[in-house]
């Protein structure tokens, strides 16, 4: 569904993006997982039409993201990181006029489905300035949805919201895929790239550091991680099995943690940083 | 059409604004602040070509609401919209042409403009003025709307900042709202500043709503006021499809 190949954004001096290739498959759901500057939001500019490349191409179900703009915006949404609602409209009208956009047929019946699924039918009426965060935040997804597309871009989509409606729009996403639709999804929250990705690939610094499967690339570190607490300080290491992971917990004398190793430590493996601060 | 469906939500947005008392008065306000001041103060002492400074200032005003409607609405909405409020990105990424965006854009500031400067009209009408309607007077309005809508967009595109605005505002606005003939004649402007003046689009509207007769001197400031519409609706066209964050 997208191919990018050495996908490349600079700001003057500054590198956002350097050489990303990378191939998400029909149905996938896909996540970019780094921390804030890694290239995430970048590469959803680029692949959305809001930012030109500098370099390397990209293409989004055969469409070249700079010169078939026309004939590939109809088969994208996006969800951004910020809440673009018109807030002095209700949700109706949000929905409406951004359904007019994208010519979608029969809008108003289509508008009252959405509104059903995201659990919004009985605000339909009422201005987004009175929306709490987390309806705002699945009003963006209906509205994303309301064009019926291919490929769906979520940008760090549960930030900023309670873990309790994190839970709900995770559910939201699941059914996303079972509708067959692709997602690229960015986030800076371990849980969720895990939880919802088919496939992650890990960003720094516009780098691509790894792209494989949540659970093949917590395997290339180790399975368990032996947290052991010394004072201030406490030390990592990464093994293969709960075994090893005990055998080396009974040798030490300070506060030892035994856990299941996660995206954070191939992050901490692959560059040496935390994930999140 | 799916310019229609940029105006529309701009119209809708416009009439909850116009809802708030507060908004329509500080939209008002300048242009009410100069005929009080000015028309109703000094204009008792003071006679233009014969005639009252009320009736001469009149049309002026006219034009100078038409001129900062149109482009504030334009320019802050579109600033805003790009740059905090990013709901401006939704028409980029959606399959809309930047011809229909702009198209959009000054449709909207079009009307706000017209909306501002029929209120001064009937205020100054009310006031017992006179002035003459014509088609001339109709177009005049409609290309000063068009000139200054387009030119909003130019800058709320290309502005970096709410500040970069209001500076465009005080290096182009300001300057045309004194010196194009609103206040007084551009004749009485020393020689070289004339030439300049007469070369900027707001006097070009003041002369139409003054004297809207069809001659060949309004014809040539219509066509000058379109050249200037044209030339800043194509320059947002390319803003917008050379677009890039």
């Amino acid at each position: 569904m997208i191919v990018t190949h050495e996908l490349s954004k600079y700001y003057g001096k500054t590198t956002a993006l350097e050489k990303l290739s990378l191939s998400i498959g029909e149905g996938e759901i896909f996540g970019l997982l780094g921390p804030n500057g890694a290239g995430k939001t970048t590469t959803i500019k680029i692949l959305t039409t809001l930012a030109f490349p500098s370099g390397g191409w990209a293409r989004i179900a055969g469409y070249d993201v700079v010169h078939d703009r026309p004939r590939l915006k109809p088969l994208i949404a996006v969800c951004p990181q910020e809440i673009n609602l018109d807030k002095e409209l209700t949700a109706f009208e949000n929905l409406w006029f951004y359904g007019r956009l994208y010519r979608v047929p029969e809008l108003s019946r289509r508008i009252g489905e959405l509104l059903e699924w995201g659990q919004l039918a009985d605000r339909a009426g009422d201005r987004v300035k009175h929306f709490s965060g987390g309806m705002q935040r699945r009003l963006l997804i209906v509205r994303a949805l309301l064009s019926r597309p291919r490929m769906l871009f979520l940008d760090e989509p549960t930030v900023g919201l309670d873990p309790q409606i994190r839970r709900q729009l995770w559910d939201l996403i699941r059914q996303l895929k079972a509708d067959g639709i692709t997602v690229l999804l960015t986030t800076h929250y371990i849980e969720e790239a895990e939880m919802l990705s088919d496939r992650v690939a890990i960003l720094n610094r516009g780098r691509l550091m790894a792209l494989d499967t949540p659970a093949a690339l917590v395997a290339q570190v180790g399975g368990y991680v032996v947290e052991t607490i010394n004072g201030h300080h406490t030390s990592y290491h990464l093994v293969q099995n709960k075994e090893e992971a005990y055998r080396r917990a009974r040798a030490q004398a300070a506060g030892v943690l035994i856990r299941q190793a996660n995206l954070e430590d191939v992050f901490i493996q692959l560059t040496g940083e935390r994930l999140s601060p | 059409m799916t310019w229609f469906t940029i105006f529309l939500k701009d119209m809708l947005l416009f009439q909850r604004r116009l809802l708030r008392l507060g908004y329509v008065i500080s939209t008002l306000f300048a242009p009410l602040l100069y005929l009080g001041a000015f028309g109703l103060g000094l204009g008792k002492r003071v006679v233009i070509s014969g005639g009252s400074y009320l009736d001469f200032l009149l049309p002026g005003l006219v034009a100078m609401s038409s001129m900062t409607n149109s482009y504030t609405w334009v320019a802050n909405s579109l600033n805003m919209g790009r740059l905090y409020f990013r709901t401006f990105q939704i028409y980029l990424q959606a399959p809309v042409s930047a011809g229909a965006i702009v198209a959009g854009q000054v449709a909207a500031g079009m009307v706000r403009g017209l909306f501002a400067s029929l209120i001064i009209l009937v205020l100054g009408l009310a006031l017992g003025r006179r002035m003459q309607f014509n088609l001339m007077f109709a177009l005049g309005m409609l290309a000063n709307g068009l000139v200054f809508s387009a030119f909003g967009v130019v800058v709320g595109l290309k502005s970096r900042s709410h500040e970069d605005t209001a500076t465009f505002t005080n290096f182009f606005i300001l300057p045309m709202a004194f010196f194009c003939g609103t206040f007084f004649p551009v004749d009485e402007l020393p020689w070289g500043l004339r030439g300049l003046i007469r070369t900027l689009p707001l006097t070009h509207t003041n002369e139409l709503l003054r004297h809207p007769e069809m001659n060949r001197d309004n014809l040539v400031s219509l066509l000058i006021l379109m050249g200037y519409g044209l030339l800043c609706v194509v320059l947002g066209i390319i803003f917008i499809r050379r677009y890039s964050e």
